[in-house]
């Protein structure tokens, strides 16, 4: 089985990094083996929050098309999880083909149960959209804010355009939990998904960045690490046939360049 | 809400509210912002919100087009997108008639609310709400527009179709078609 989620928010600062690899650490707790892949390409996050800083090997090598270089280069083991990260030269992105991103992720669907795709803030471009193009299913992680939330919409819209479902929406780095509270009616009914979960704003969530580690590996008994927990049974991967899945994406026909 | 033309100093576009607020609050401007939302820029309607500020900490908001004031034309002004904003400074004696006026209280907004609801800006909030004064009008207002937003199930709808059409012109842009559900 496997199942492709984009983790997406339409707009930055909601701590999009930080839920993906929460919601991966926590699936995988569950016994799912996970993939999470950088597919924020022009503004890699991933490595920073996982050690990787130092990576040689990373997504942008596979995407610039190096033969040299396989897909199992550029994935590392960390905290129980397999994660592919992006490199931090924006040479190398500006050369990069987003649409190699697909044969990528046909090739990494084999091996896994749940493919997470860390995706890019802004809807502004075609490698930005690709992986809610690509994706079985989107969890759009917002701030209880009015931008977020319109924000927010506009990436469900988008997804639903593509025949993407929306898993759920996450809010996190909430400040006072009646915010979410008095809106989840309605965000379940606009989104037509579940509210999974309400992460509080804490600063280990920072800690945890800063010190190159996902929150529930440098803090796994904080109130916002167990929200994250909470918040990932909520997902409920689907068995879906890895072969279709990978010959779905290897086949998406994605021609022009922007 | 009536206002005196005042002077023209500044007439730009900015990637959102966060950028007019905070300059508006680091320049302690005292007279008010024209704000024209980039939804408004594209379809050539003249809406746009007016807020006034006193020392750069916003008091009183209304929207041209809905006609509504305070945390309504907040709600009524938030969106994604680049926002055309005009700012004009006014003799602080010539705003204050404008705060003092019968009615101001269905004007008022609470100081940190535009930070929070246009911007999503909790920090610029904060920052604003120190600077306001005890006897800001909007003190103590506990609206909650989010929850408004909300309850707005036309202007939800309007957001989506735009979305949605935004997201099927671009497929074609850039070759998606055969995705489209």
């Amino acid at each position: 089985m496997v199942e492709a989620i984009a983790v997406a928010s339409g707009k930055g600062g909601t701590g999009k990094t930080t839920a993906t690899l929460a919601l991966g650490m926590a699936l995988a707790d569950d016994g799912y083996d996970v993939t999470v892949v950088d597919a924020d390409t022009g503004l890699a996050n991933l490595l920073f929050h996982t050690g990787l800083d130092d990576a040689t090997v990373t997504l942008h090598d596979l995407l610039l098309g190096d033969d040299d270089v396989t897909v199992a280069d550029a994935t590392y083991d960390r905290f129980g999880l397999s994660v592919v990260p992006c490199g931090t030269d924006l040479g190398d992105f500006e050369a990069a083909d987003p649409e190699r991103l697909a044969d990528v992720v046909a090739e990494l669907a084999v091996d896994a149960d749940v493919l997470l795709l860390d995706s890019p803030a802004a809807l502004g471009s075609k490698s930005a959209v690709l992986p809610i193009v690509l994706a079985d299913r989107v969890v759009v992680v917002l701030q209880p804010t009015l931008p977020a939330l319109s924000d927010g919409l506009k990436v469900h819209e988008y997804a639903a355009a593509y025949g993407t479902d929306t898993a759920g929406v996450l809010y996190n780095r909430v400040h006072d939990a009646a915010d979410v509270d008095a809106v989840r009616e309605q965000t379940e009914r606009y989104f037509d998904a579940p509210v999974i979960g309400s992460v509080p704003d804490a600063d280990v969530v920072r800690d945890a960045r800063a010190a190159g580690e996902p929150l529930l590996a440098h803090a796994p008994e904080t109130d916002a690490a167990v929200a994250f927990r909470d918040a990932a049974d909520g997902i409920d991967p689907r068995d879906r046939d890895e072969d279709a899945v990978a010959s779905r994406f290897s086949s998406a026909v994605v021609p022009d360049r922007p | 809400m009536k206002l005196p033309r005042g002077d023209l100093v500044a007439s730009r576009v900015v990637d959102d509210y966060a950028v007019a607020l905070r300059d508006a609050l680091d320049d302690a401007v005292t007279g008010y912002l024209v704000l024209e939302p980039g939804s408004t820029l594209l379809t050539g309607d003249d809406d746009a919100g007016v807020l006034t500020l006193a020392d750069g900490v916003p008091v009183l908001a209304s929207h041209t087009g809905t006609e509504r004031g305070g945390p309504g034309a907040l709600a009524d002004l938030a969106g994604p997108g680049p926002v055309q904003v005009d700012r004009r400074v006014v003799a602080s004696t010539a705003l204050a008639e404008v705060h003092d006026v019968d009615g101001r209280d269905a004007l008022a907004v609470a100081p940190g609310e535009p930070a929070r609801v246009l911007a999503g800006d909790h920090d610029l909030a904060a920052r604003t709400r120190e600077r306001a004064p005890e006897d800001h009008p909007g003190r103590g207002e506990d609206a909650d527009p989010l929850d408004a937003f909300l309850a707005d199930d036309d202007r939800v709808a309007a957001i989506r179709e735009e979305a949605r059409a935004e997201a099927e012109r671009r497929a074609e842009e850039w070759g998606f078609v055969d995705q489209l559900d």
